[in-house]
């Protein structure tokens, strides 16, 4: 599959990549590499995978990491419960289970990283928020990215039989150490462009009005370059679109209106009192305050 | 055979180059790095060799900041005709760089050699040609403008480039490293603790029939000191302020610092600083624009200590003042306050612009009460910054 054909089938899977997102994950597949995605939440990182997934017909294996991440949680464990039933069955017959018997791939637990690993089909591993696991955890994801092999001590080393196409997403709430890095390919995800986002609304939520789609991105885009804490990503630009569709909204005109909609789109107490209906309206008319004079925004 | 074609005859070379560019403004590119770009360039067909800039971006570059710098050094090195404002020395020559020969002369080595994929270009990189820098005399080059100077010297701060903001960033996350980590009464979970959790190892124990074969264990939490920047922003520190604010700045994301800047009051400015937008200097200029003339140190810091900061002043506080010392107050009145300061166990060092420690009657008296700033560090450039790192502690 050449990259604009892996972009072709990403779009029919419904996720809108540029080029450069998708020769850089067209790379990663020839190059057997796992790839690094950073950007600001809410600009579509986890539904990379899930649509990289879908576009090639695999299967998707999700690990969401989180502070205190384990091994037993995220790669393999032993079915102790099962072993020590094995062990109270065969008492009467202890000739019948040796010790090897209860550390068989019968008695282990698989968890995603295992899953991935073992697949008989080839899949894709989303290692989701990379940067909320520990380090340690970081260190044992070496050796599964470099050689795609899982060492357990009992068994021996487990190796893919097809190698899974890895996407690692991370918030950057942490930094993540200059091996994993290196290891990895490198992406950052900004947001969308006004036609790139349009795109994706469309093509997300096709019953809606093309003229409210065009206008409310328009304002999401506007709004993004205001001063706020948290700026609403695709996700939310998804949400208010649908609100607005629902609402039966037919333009993006009148502040009154939106102003209870936003909820949508802002989503911390100081963002909603930046955005006072003064403001909103000087957003869907494209004009700017400077101070107290006031301009037209500049061509973009 | 002209210059275009031979240097697209040897295109390891070219990408060597590229490498070595790459690593001057600081991405860690090393061989495999440009095995890797290599291979890239060999599995795209020569005519979508446009595709090649976003395949070597995402090889070359591994955090944000180097994502961000990546479209500027790529024009720089293949398309310098298109990059402005570039000093040309009069016969002066520079080899065509063309990626499409490259992608060509590539596959055209290949074709040749009738070798496995990757071959050529493997056996040319296990023999170090790729390692190599291109200029074989060993002398150094200007490549497009990059020198192979050392960033950190004294330059004025209107000629601040990325890579020294990147310089200052790494300097406050070092200087954030050394700073002594206080020991918390909170304890947390970790694989080689010391402590046994006895609520999770029974916990997991029920997964083995309550016999406890994973103990969990916890260990003590060390945190970094808070840490709190005053910054003078009145009319004498004009020239300063804008270097103290980006420093602030570093340290707002090596550390989450509280900044606070004054001059005839006092204002914290932390929010601002956080957000990566271009225009903190306006924002802190509206915030402080209705503050009057002059430096009113001691009611500032009187301020920060009473209303913003008073619960967090403990003995795991660092407070560093960035000021020329010149105060509108009481000369007495300094002292005192950092001396309430102090009495609750803040450790303060005083930053500033001069060469030598301020003279005026405020910091004199403040002298001779002794004990109250730990330290004076001049500080009126990145190199006077790397200087100080050593002592903070």
């Amino acid at each position: 599959m050449t990259d604009a054909a892996l972009r072709e089938s990403l779009h029919r899977a419904g996720y809108i990549a540029d080029e450069g997102l998708a020769t850089t994950l067209w790379l990663a597949g020839e190059l057997r590499r796992p790839l690094l995605v950073e950007g600001d939440a809410g600009v579509g990182k986890t539904s990379l995978a899930a649509a990289l997934a879908q576009a090639q017909r695999r299967r998707l294996v999700r690990l969401q990491c989180h502070e205190g991440l384990d091994l037993a949680q995220a790669a393999y464990e032993w079915n102790y419960g099962r072993q020590l039933l094995a062990i109270r069955l065969h008492e009467t017959q202890p000739d019948k289970v040796r010790e090897a018997d209860l550390f068989a791939r019968d008695y282990l637990l698989e968890r995603p990283l295992l899953q991935a690993i073992a697949s008989d089909v080839p899949c894709v591993l989303l290692i989701d928020e990379i940067d909320r696991a520990d380090e340690a955890f970081e260190a044992f994801l070496l050796e599964l990215l470099a050689d795609y092999q899982i060492t357990v001590p009992e068994l021996g080393t487990l190796t893919a039989t097809h190698v899974p196409q890895v996407v690692l997403t991370s918030n950057g709430t942490r930094e993540l150490s200059d091996a994993l890095r290196r290891r990895c390919l490198y992406h950052y995800l900004e947001y969308p462009t006004l036609a790139r986002e349009i795109a994706i609304v469309r093509a997300t939520l096709p019953a809606a009005e093309s003229g409210l789609v065009e206008q409310a991105v328009t304002f999401v885009q506007r709004l993004r370059r205001e001063d706020l804490a948290k700026a609403p990503g695709i996700a939310e630009t998804l949400d208010w679109v649908r609100a607005l569709h629902r609402l039966e909204f037919k333009a993006v005109d009148d502040a009154a209106a939106l102003a209870g909609t936003l909820a949508c789109l802002l989503k911390t107490r100081a963002d909603r009192f930046q955005l006072g209906e003064d403001r909103i309206r000087q957003l869907i008319e494209g004009r700017r305050s400077v101070g107290v004079a006031e301009r037209a925004p500049q061509p973009t | 055979m002209n210059i275009g074609a031979a240097q697209a005859a040897r295109p390891l070379e070219s990408i060597a180059g590229f490498a070595a560019l790459l690593r001057e403004h600081g991405l860690a590119v090393g061989i495999p790095e440009q095995q890797a770009m290599v291979q890239a360039a060999l599995r795209l067909p020569v005519e979508r060799c446009a595709a090649l800039a976003p395949a070597w971006r995402a090889i070359a570059c591994h955090d944000a900041r180097d994502w961000r710098r990546w479209p500027e050094l790529f024009e720089r090195y293949w398309f310098p005709q298109r990059v402005r404002g570039t000093a040309r020395l009069s016969g002066q020559t520079r080899p065509s760089r063309n990626l499409q020969q490259l992608v060509q002369s590539l596959h055209d080595s290949l074709a040749a050699g009738g070798a496995p994929r990757s071959a050529p270009a493997d056996a040319a990189l296990q023999s170090g040609a790729l390692a190599e820098e291109p200029d074989a005399t060993g002398q150094p080059r200007a490549q497009g403008g990059a020198s192979r100077s050392e960033a950190l010297h004294d330059r004025s701060l209107s000629m601040w480039l990325p890579q020294d903001l990147a310089l200052l960033e790494r300097l406050a996350e070092q200087i954030a490293r050394r700073l002594r980590r206080r020991l918390t009464r909170r304890w947390h979970a970790a694989t080689h603790g010391r402590r046994l959790d006895v609520r999770r190892t029974l916990r997991a124990s029920l997964r083995t029939g309550g016999l406890p074969v994973a103990p969990a264990w916890r260990a003590p939490r060390r945190e970094r000191p808070r840490l709190f920047i005053l910054v003078d922003v009145s009319r004498s520190m004009e020239t300063h302020a804008q270097l103290f604010l980006r420093i602030a700045r570093a340290f707002v994301a090596a550390l989450d610092a509280r900044v606070f800047v004054f001059h005839t009051r006092l204002a914290e400015v932390t929010p601002l600083l956080r957000s990566d937008s271009a225009a903190v200097q306006e924002k802190v200029n509206a915030v402080t624009a209705g503050f009057g003339g002059g430096t009113r140190i001691a009611t500032s810091v009187a301020d920060f200590h009473a209303v913003h900061a008073r619960a967090q002043l403990t003995r795991h506080a660092r407070v560093w003042v960035l000021s020329d010392g010149f105060d509108a107050d009481a000369p007495e009145d300094l002292a005192e306050q950092l001396a309430r300061l102090r009495s609750r166990g803040a450790r303060i060092a005083w930053f500033h612009p001069s060469e030598r420690p301020p003279a005026s009657a405020a910091m004199g008296a403040v002298v001779a009460r002794g004990g109250l700033v730990e330290r004076f560090h001049r500080l009126n450039s990145l190199a006077d910054l790397a200087a100080v790192a050593d002592h903070l502690r």
